[in-house]
């Protein structure tokens, strides 16, 4: 019996765990991706020793690989590791939370501004730095994966399309995941091939 | 409008390899079609700077509080995320698998690859309309050019990139410099 409510409170600890770690992680972390691995890894193996490194590391390539939002494919990853579907849906919906609720808060600000005379002004050069902050991202994961020249190609011929307005983004992308596939298909035929 | 939400959502979450910025372009393509400007779109992304949290949840906030209020921002924020609901359960008996599954890696390369073309193709598009007045380059002899935007763009570029300025202070920044203008 005392063993029973035992496991029920570590259970329900993991659970209270599961929710700050990831709360606060999104609260103190812009725009997500890789600069949330850190703090969570720092967080959940280093301070809480709930999981090994070398596991966390892996859990977090797969979220990177699968799609979905990253971070919260990352707190599913985890939170069903740590603690079954209770953790699962505990660490996803305290990594959503506070970017919810502050991304409601700025929206609603938002649409109240009055958008004329010196505001709009002052909007025009914020949408124009807006743009820096998109070349820069563009620029970034160029650097980290235009390695091949079908990539590159790729890249070029998405921008084409785009800046043109010839092809939507879901099409492009569709394209990209079927060439990707084909590419894939391709490279194991000759792996099999040069092994018989 | 809340169905069509969740159905862009459901498209932008399973369509959306390769991280945040990925995203973007896909709530922009799939977004314009139910109404959202590429003003709108670029406060959009002011405000996912400025504020915390992963981008494609914040997207959606804003996206689905434009378009529908709060149950609208509600449902966006909870559609973008049920792909992890849905695939990380399914996939998380292969993880060992799935990291040298050599389809799902290419194509996250291929998806990147566009990615990067789509993400420069936006914020190109961003400056024609901010900068120069028109939605695409076809129409670039109707463009009346703002040269100041264009600076601010270019400026605001090399200090985030190469100098690693706060992307936060820039935006207060270029605020404060954009109110000035109109005085003068």
């Amino acid at each position: 019996m005392d063993k029973q409510q035992e496991i029920i409170l570590s259970r329900s600890g993991k659970n209270w765990l599961l929710f700050k770690i990831y709360f606060l992680t999104s609260l103190f972390t812009f725009t997500g991706g890789l600069a949330m691995i850190s703090v969570l890894k720092r967080e959940i193996v280093d301070k809480y020793k709930l999981m090994e490194e070398k596991d966390f590391y892996n859990y977090a390539a797969i979220s990177q690989t699968l799609p979905g939002v990253i971070a919260i494919n990352n707190a599913c990853f985890v939170g069903k590791k740590i603690n079954g579907y209770s953790g699962m849906f505990i660490a996803a919906l305290s990594a959503i939370l506070p970017a919810f609720i502050f991304m409601l808060i700025a929206t609603v600000l938002y649409a109240l501004l009055p958008k004329d005379g010196p505001i709009y002004f002052a909007l025009s050069a914020i949408r124009a730095i807006s743009a820096a902050f998109i070349f820069s991202a563009a620029l970034t994961i160029a650097k980290h994966n235009l390695k091949s020249i079908i990539n590159i190609l790729m890249a070029i011929f998405c921008f084409a399309c785009t800046i043109f307005g010839l092809l939507g983004a879901l099409e492009l992308i569709v394209i990209a995941v079927v060439i990707g596939l084909y590419t894939a298909f391709r490279t194991r035929k000759k792996v099999v091939g040069d092994n018989a | 409008m809340i169905l069509k939400l969740i159905l862009m959502f459901l498209k932008v979450g399973f369509l959306g390899f390769g991280g945040g910025y990925a995203m973007l372009t896909l709530i922009y393509a799939e977004g314009s079609k139910l109404g959202l400007t590429i003003d709108q779109f670029a406060d959009l992304n002011v405000l996912d700077v400025l504020i915390p949290g992963p981008i494609a949840i914040n997207s959606a906030t804003y996206v689905g509080y434009l378009f529908a209020g709060l149950l609208g921002s509600v449902v966006a924020t909870i559609t973008v995320s049920t792909p992890s609901f849905v695939l990380i359960p399914t996939m998380i008996r292969f993880e060992d698998k799935i990291k040298e599954n050599r389809y799902l890696n290419e194509t996250l390369q291929s998806v990147k690859a566009a990615a990067v073309g789509l993400i420069g193709g936006v914020g190109v598009i961003m400056v024609l309309e901010n900068a120069f007045g028109i939605s695409n380059l076809k129409e670039i002899f109707d463009a009346k050019i703002n040269i100041f935007l264009i600076i601010i763009t270019i400026v605001g570029w090399i200090l985030h990139d190469k100098y690693k300025i706060n992307p936060i202070l820039l935006t207060i920044g270029a605020g404060i410099i954009g109110y000035i203008t109109f005085y003068i």
